[in-house]
This record gives C-alpha cells, sequence and structure tokens, in this order.
C-alpha cells in the first residue's frame, strides 16, 4: 500500500505558530503513545499526530478525532526524549481545527491570532459604552433616558443605592445583546459541527447508536474520567471540574433569573438570601477556585507539561476576568463604591461577551468538538473503554 | 632517564594499559595509576567483544603480560591522583594509595576469603551476588593479589583471614600512602560508568528483579560471573529463554543522556547471540528507536537479523511492570511499522543503559571543561595533557584502544620536549 504525501508547508508553519514549536524534534520513538493513558491501543496517538504534522498531512489531522481524544495530560511531554512536547503540538492542532471549521471563517482567524485582540475586545466595549446610550433609535427611548457622559458622571460619584439594571444598563438592551450574540455563537456552532461531522463520518461506517454514544460520553464526562487517568497533570481532573461545575451552576442561575425577571417581573439586584442567590454565588465560587487552579496548575506543570499558547491563556483569561469581574461587581455594590463598581460591571459584561459571541472560535468551542469527536469515537468503537 | 620524562596514565583500563604499554614498549617510563584494587576496567566485566566474540580476557591477558615484562612501567591499585601541578615537561604528581591489606605474599589461595564472615554486595558483578569482604574479582584478575574492602571488613577484633593465611599475606595495620613524583606528560583514560536506571521511573527505575542492564547481563553471561555463565534470571534462577532488549534506557532522551551511547545497540545484537547460544529454543525481542551499527558493524546486524527467533520491533519501551506471581515481566511499547501498542511478556529485560563519562561525578585533577553531560573537552586540555577512549565521546573498545596506541607518541614528545 503506497500513499503519496503532499505536504502542506503552510500547515506545518501554521503548527508551529500556534504553539507547536517544537514539533520537529521528534524522531518518532513512540514513547509518547505508550504513556499515554487515554490513547486507543490501535494506531495510538500522538506518534502518528506528530509525524502527519511534520509531514504536513492537514486533512488528516484536522478531522482526526483523535486529536479531540487526547486530553493533554502532557504525560507524552513529560517523558519525550527530544522534548518535542505532543501534549502542546496537539494542542496547536486542536486550535487549527477550531479555525478550520469555523463560520464565519474570518472570525476563526481573529480570536486565533493576538493581532486581533483589540479589535475584537472593541465591538463589546462600544457596543456597552457608545452605541448603549445613544443609539435611540434601536433602544427604545424610555430606557436611555439620561444616558449622557453627564449623567454617568452623577451615577458613579452619587451616594445613592447602586442598581446596575436600571440605573447603567438597561435589561433589554443587555438581553438583546447578550440573546443575538447567542445566536452568532449558536450559528456558528452549528455550521462548524456539521462540518466536522461530514468530515468525520466520511468513508466511515457508523456502527452504534447515536444516542447511546451520546450518553457514554455523558456519563464519562460528568465525572471527568478520562482526566482522572492523566499521571503527570494528575490535579487538572479538579481544576476542570471546579470550572466546569461553576459553568453549570452559573447556566442554572440565569435561566432561574430569567425566571425572576420575566415570569415574576421582579427586578435585581436580589436579597443575599435568595435561593436564586446564593445558587449563583456557590457557582461563582466554584469557577473562581476551578480557574485559579488551572493557572496554579498551569504555572507548576509548566516546565514538564509546557507554557501553552495564546489561545490557551485568551480562554483562561477570559474566564478570570469574567469571575472576578463579577464576585466584584456584587462586592462592590454592596459596599456602595459607585466609583469601582460600575466600571468593574462594565468590564464584567465585555468580558461576558467576548466569551459568549466568540466561543465557536476560542478555546471554549472544545467542549462542542471534543463532545463531537468523543460522540464518533464511542460510536464507531476508536475510543479506548 | 629524568623523572620529568615519565608519562602518568591515569585509569587502568582497557585504553589506560594500552596507552601504558604502548608508550613504555616506545622507550618511555609510565607511572600507571587504577583507582580499583585490579587492573582491566569495563572489559574484563564483558563476556565477549563484539564484532568477533572472542572473550576479552585472553586481550587483557596480553596486556598483563606486556605489564609485567616491562621494566619501564611502575604502576599503582587502589590508588587516586589528587593533585597534578606544573605544566608540560614538568608536572608534580601527588598519588594516594589506600591500603590493600594485603601484600604481594599472596599466592590467592582464597583461604582468607574463606575465612571471611563479612559479606558485601559485589561490585564486580553490578550487585547480582555478594563476596566477601577479603576478595579476588575473578580468577584471571591482575594483580592477583587479594584486597580486603575496609567498608565492610570487621577490622582487627576478627582478624579471621589473618588466622587463615599461611603466607603472612595479610597486614591488617597497613596505612595509606601518599606518594609524589614528576611526570612530563599526562594520559587521562578514567573510562565510564553505566547510567544510573533508577533515574528511568517508567522502566522500573531498577527495582524490578528481572529487569537487568546491558552490563549485568554480561556479568549474567560470563563464565566467571555469579551464574558461571548460564543465563538464569536473577529473581528465581529460572533459564531465562525469552529475553526483552530495551534500547536507549537513557540515551538519545533530553531527560537523561542527550546522545547516543555508540556501542548499545551493538552489545545487544552482541547479547542476543549468548541467549540464541545457549538455548535453542530461546527467543529475543530487540525494541530500538533506530538500530546503530555504524560502518562494517552493520553485517553483525544482518546477521543477527536473520535468526527466526530473533524480532527487532520499531518503538521504545516507555513502560516496564512486572507479574508479581510469576516474576515475569510485561514491556509496553508501540510497534510503530504496525500502528499498535502492544504489551508482551518476558522472563528477563536487558535495558540497554547509556555511557556515561567519569568526568561526569569525578573530575580530573587537573584544570579543564567540560561537555555539559561531563565529557571532556580535548581543546581546553593543558599542553602535555590528553584524554581518551569515553572521555571524550562514548566509544567501543577498538576505538579506544586506537586512541591510546595513537596518544603514546603524543605523550611521549610531550614529555622529552
Amino acid at each position: 500500500m503506497t500513499e503519496q504525501i503532499k505536504p502542506d508547508l503552510k500547515f506545518i508553519n501554521s503548527v508551529i505558530n500556534a504553539g507547536g514549536e517544537s514539533l520537529k524534534k521528534c524522531f518518532q520513538c513512540a514513547t509518547c503513545s505508550v504513556v499515554c493513558n487515554v490513547t486507543p491501543d490501535d494506531k495510538p496517538f500522538p506518534r502518528k499526530e506528530m509525524v502527519q504534522a511534520q509531514w504536513g498531512m492537514k486533512d488528516k489531522l484536522l478531522s482526526n478525532p483523535d486529536i479531540w481524544l487526547c486530553h493533554q495530560c502532557s504525560d507524552c511531554t513529560a517523558y519525550c526524549p527530544r522534548d518535542a512536547k505532543p501534549g502542546e503540538v496537539l494542542g496547536a492542532i486542536r486550535k487549527l481545527s477550531i479555525e478550520h471549521y469555523a463560520f464565519p471563517s474570518f472570525m476563526g482567524k481573529m480570536v486565533a491570532d493576538p493581532k486581533f485582540l483589540i479589535l475584537l475586545l472593541l465591538v463589546p466595549v462600544l457596543i456597552f459604552a457608545v452605541v448603549a446610550p445613544y443609539l435611540g433609535q434601536i433602544i427604545p427611548p424610555q430606557y436611555l433616558e439620561g444616558h449622557t457622559p453627564e449623567y454617568l458622571n452623577e451615577l458613579i460619584t452619587s451616594s445613592a443605592p447602586i442598581v446596575y439594571a436600571e440605573k447603567f444598563m438597561p435589561v433589554p438592551f443587555i438581553d438583546t445583546v447578550f440573546v443575538l450574540a447567542a445566536l452568532f455563537a449558536a450559528l456558528g456552532f452549528g455550521v462548524g459541527i456539521m462540518r466536522y461531522w461530514k468530515d468525520l463520518t466520511a468513508g466511515t461506517k457508523v456502527k452504534g447508536s447515536i444516542m447511546g454514544a451520546v450518553m457514554a460520553t455523558v456519563t464519562e464526562f460528568l465525572a471527568h474520567k478520562k482526566f482522572k487517568t492523566c499521571e503527570v497533570t494528575v490535579d487538572r481532573a479538579r481544576s476542570h471540574l471546579f470550572t466546569f461545575y461553576g459553568f453549570v451552576g452559573l447556566a442554572i442561575t440565569t435561566t432561574w433569573a430569567i425566571v425572576y425577571l420575566y415570569g415574576m417581573h421582579w427586578l435585581s439586584p436580589y436579597p443575599l438570601r435568595d435561593p436564586m442567590k446564593i445558587f449563583g454565588n456557590l457557582s461563582a465560587l466554584s469557577l473562581l477556585i476551578g480557574i485559579t487552579l488551572v493557572i496554579m496548575n498551569r504555572m507548576k506543570n509548566a516546565e514538564k507539561a509546557g507554557m501553552g499558547s495564546y489561545f490557551d491563556w485568551l480562554f483562561i483569561g477570559v474566564i478570570f476576568t469574567i469571575v472576578t469581574t463579577g464576585l466584584l461587581s456584587e462586592i462592590l455594590r454592596l459596599m456602595q463604591v459607585p466609583m469601582l463598581a460600575y466600571p468593574v460591571y462594565f468590564v464584567h459584561l465585555v468580558a461576558i461577551f467576548f466569551l459568549f459571541a466568540y466561543a465557536p472560535f476560542s478555546k471554549m468551542a472544545h467542549m462542542v468538538y471534543r463532545t463531537t469527536a468523543l460522540v464518533f469515537a464511542k460510536q464507531t468503537g476508536r475510543d479506548k473503554t | 632517564m629524568a623523572d620529568n620524562k615519565k608519562v602518568l596514565v591515569i585509569g587502568g583500563g582497557f585504553s589506560g594499559l594500552t596507552a601504558a604499554v604502548e608508550t613504555a614498549e616506545a622507550g618511555s617510563e609510565v607511572v600507571l595509576v587504577e583507582k580499583t584494587p585490579f587492573f582491566g576496567g569495563r572489559v574484563t566485566q564483558l563476556n565477549k567483544y563484539f564484532p568477533k566474540l572472542c572473550p576479552p580476557n585472553c586481550g587483557l591477558e596480553i596486556n598483563f603480560r606486556r605489564i609485567k615484562n616491562s621494566g619501564d612501567i611502575t604502576f599503582y591499585t587502589s590508588a587516586e591522583v589528587e593533585k597534578i601541578s606544573g605544566e608540560e615537561g614538568n608536572f608534580d604528581v601527588t598519588v594516594k594509595v589506600k591500603s590493600r591489606y594485603v601484600n604481594d605474599k599472596c599466592v590467592g589461595c582464597n583461604a582468607c576469603a574463606e575465612a571471611c564472615p563479612a559479606e558485601m554486595p559485589n561490585d564486580f558483578n553490578f550487585g547480582l551476588d555478594t563476596t566477601k569482604a577479603a576478595y579476588i574479582t575473578h580468577n584471571q584478575a591482575f594483580p592477583f593479589i587479594y584486597a580486603i574492602d575496609d567498608r565492610y571488613c570487621k577490622g582487627k577484633a576478627c582478624a579471621k583471614c589473618v588466622d587463615a593465611c599461611k603466607y603472612n599475606a595479610i597486614d591488617l595495620d597497613m596505612k595509606p600512602e601518599t606518594i609524589t613524583f614528576k611526570v612530563g606528560s599526562i594520559i587521562a583514560a578514567s573510562g565510564w560508568e553505566p547510567y544510573d536506571v533508577s533515574k528511568l521511573d517508567n522502566l522500573g527505575a531498577g527495582k524490578i528483579k528481572n529487569v537487568v542492564t546491558n552490563m549485568q547481563m554480561e556479568r549474567l553471561a560470563s563464565p566467571n560471573g555469579p551464574t558461571a555463565g548460564k543465563i538464569l534470571r536473577p529473581s528465581d534462577g529460572k533459564e531465562a529463554k525469552n529475553i526483552a532488549f530495551v534500547q536507549c534506557a537513557g540515551s538519545r532522551d533530553e531527560n537523561h543522556l542527550p546522545y547516543c551511547s555508540f556501542i548499545c545497540c551493538m552489545a545487544s545484537l552482541k547479547q542476543v547471540t549468548y541467549v540464541r547460544e545457549q538455548y535453542e529454543d530461546s527467543k529475543a525481542e530487540i525494541f530500538y528507536i533506530d538500530i546503530r551499527t555504524p560502518g562494517r558493524y552493520e553485517q553483525f546486524y544482518w546477521k543477527v537479523k536473520d535468526d527466526p527467533n530473533v524480532t527487532l520491533t520499531k518503538g521504545k519501551v516507555a513502560r516496564i511492570t512486572e507479574d508479581i506471581a510469576t516474576g515475569d515481566i510485561i514491556v509496553e511499547a508501540e510497534d510503530i511499522m504496525a500502528g499498535k501498542k502492544i504489551k508482551r511478556t518476558f522472563d528477563l529485560v536487558i535495558l540497554a543503559a547509556g555511557m556515561v563519562p567519569s568526568t561526569k561525578n569525578s573530575k580530573l585533577p587537573v584544570e579543564t571543561s567540560y561537555t555539559p553531560d561531563g565529557f571532556v573537552m580535548p581543546a581546553s586540555l593543558k599542553k602535555g595533557v590528553y584524554a581518551v577512549g569515553t572521555l571524550k565521546s562514548p566509544v567501543d573498545v577498538a576505538k579506544s584502544v586506537q586512541e591510546a596506541t595513537g596518544v603514546a607518541i603524543k605523550s611521549i614528545q610531550s614529555a622529552r620536549r
């Protein structure tokens, strides 16, 4: 059996630039495949991905479910005799895969590239800072009454109780912005996943039932079973669990708040003893603990597992900003420090927008692509059980 | 001849012995200093040389004979060069000679060892067995004089060996000596150590009995070794008929030795022949990254490869575990050609441990520069000082001998300049 390889040189360079700079050091000894606890025994990763990346076999890699079966435990990186960091290389390939399936595709390129960070930040900043108070044609005027620079100045210097919703960012406006952002993200995810699934299943007979595979993926995931098999970065399972359940809790809190607001016509802020508030605060704490552990673990394991890429740290930075500004907004409001409270809340909104609207193009997309790949792998018997 | 026309040779392994006899036979006086009580170094521990598969004791025997016959070689065993000062043509050397506690009246009758109650790990056999504190490494050792290891000897309170010796050869009062002399040039040939496999945590970390190093394998196969040449596994003495060789155990690894140790592929291929010759139904499998058999050694590789009971699997072993119940060893690798992760069970596993220059852990007594891995950088050596063999890079015996022979003339030139 012969196969003609047409190296995609641009792809090799993009892997290198996306955090896989050590790629070329690999000399194919396969230590990585052996120390990996999550790889299947047949055609194991990441050794084959390393040679495919060195040879620029783009098509083989981007639609390969194995790049997502990898949880970047970094046991491979720690034991690699060449310091080729297979864990980091697979991370870089995953990033390129997210970029490849991105819709609209220019968004994929922008989120992946630090050059566009300011521009991407500018979008929510402008929406919240400029457009919000002054675009009377879109927002009903009664909600914008008094939202002038003078009013804002008065607001942050006044001693009246802080109320973000009514006094600062009108609820219908915020909801419109975030619903649109969510729709944009949903569209991006939808198209991306359809394209990915098409490539995944091309030429493969899908055997088992999809529901069975989904259930198996979800149950495995809820307990973080795969993560727990990591050796060098064994503590990552815990930090990811905290982060994940923090997010789940906050999603529930948001739904709960929608019921209060639209179902019961009860406006925020809600008292601290309200069950929804307690639940929300606990979720935020879980997220804070989780993301702080993520950062600490990454620092601690940097020598063995690698420092991570821009793509990783952008994602971590956004989550860290969201959770810290969120908690600070609440604390500053309770302490009545309007001078700080309103600006912090503003940053909080910008960060949430960033996470939501750019989710299909940022590392946040891992939750969708990895889940899809795991479902596929379970359905085809590819996944190690 | 003036004192400062002498040549000092540091290390009595094959390189040092060769340098000493070649220099002496060309007409210079030589002082040969060996750290252990016996000459021969690593080569003495080998069962056979590659590629000719002849036992090394015959080559050693010839060199020992040349030393004895030459009137120009003064040698010290259990001795270390402590200090060197001066310059080419005029070095002052200080040597510390530790006590052997046995003098040259010894006839090698073994009565002292039989009487000695103190057991100690046998370093010569890499800890595969024990020996007495009054000992000789093997039956062709040179000098053929027993030695007493004072780390384990119970001292004058015991003195059972003194009573047992009929020749008045044992002197437990023997004191260390410090000797000073002048030489004109210096040849450093202090050799190498096997890589410490306890650092390879995924390969058993030196704790699994039936996982041994390639140098231990030489002792297991050697007629003067702990099993008298029968390849038996250490845990239960069972005949080891199904053996795995794990290449690059430490070598070519940024976490351990970043260089290729040069000899391990040939050594493993050679050791495959030990097993195949000993047991007709035996099997051997070599796990490798690349088989490196430079130059004409390639032919040796072809010969071994043609044996149907020998399997060569491309893929580095990255996990070794023990089946506690049977003592068998489970080896994990990716068979790269098949694209499959494999687990195979063996009676005995040999780690092809790499070569570490002795200068990694103990520097030469002269000012010089080293690579980060401890190899001597030859250009940094002072005029009149030469390094040979494995001090500069990992080499085999043949290459060491060539170098040592070549350096003889250089050292004579330095001494007579």
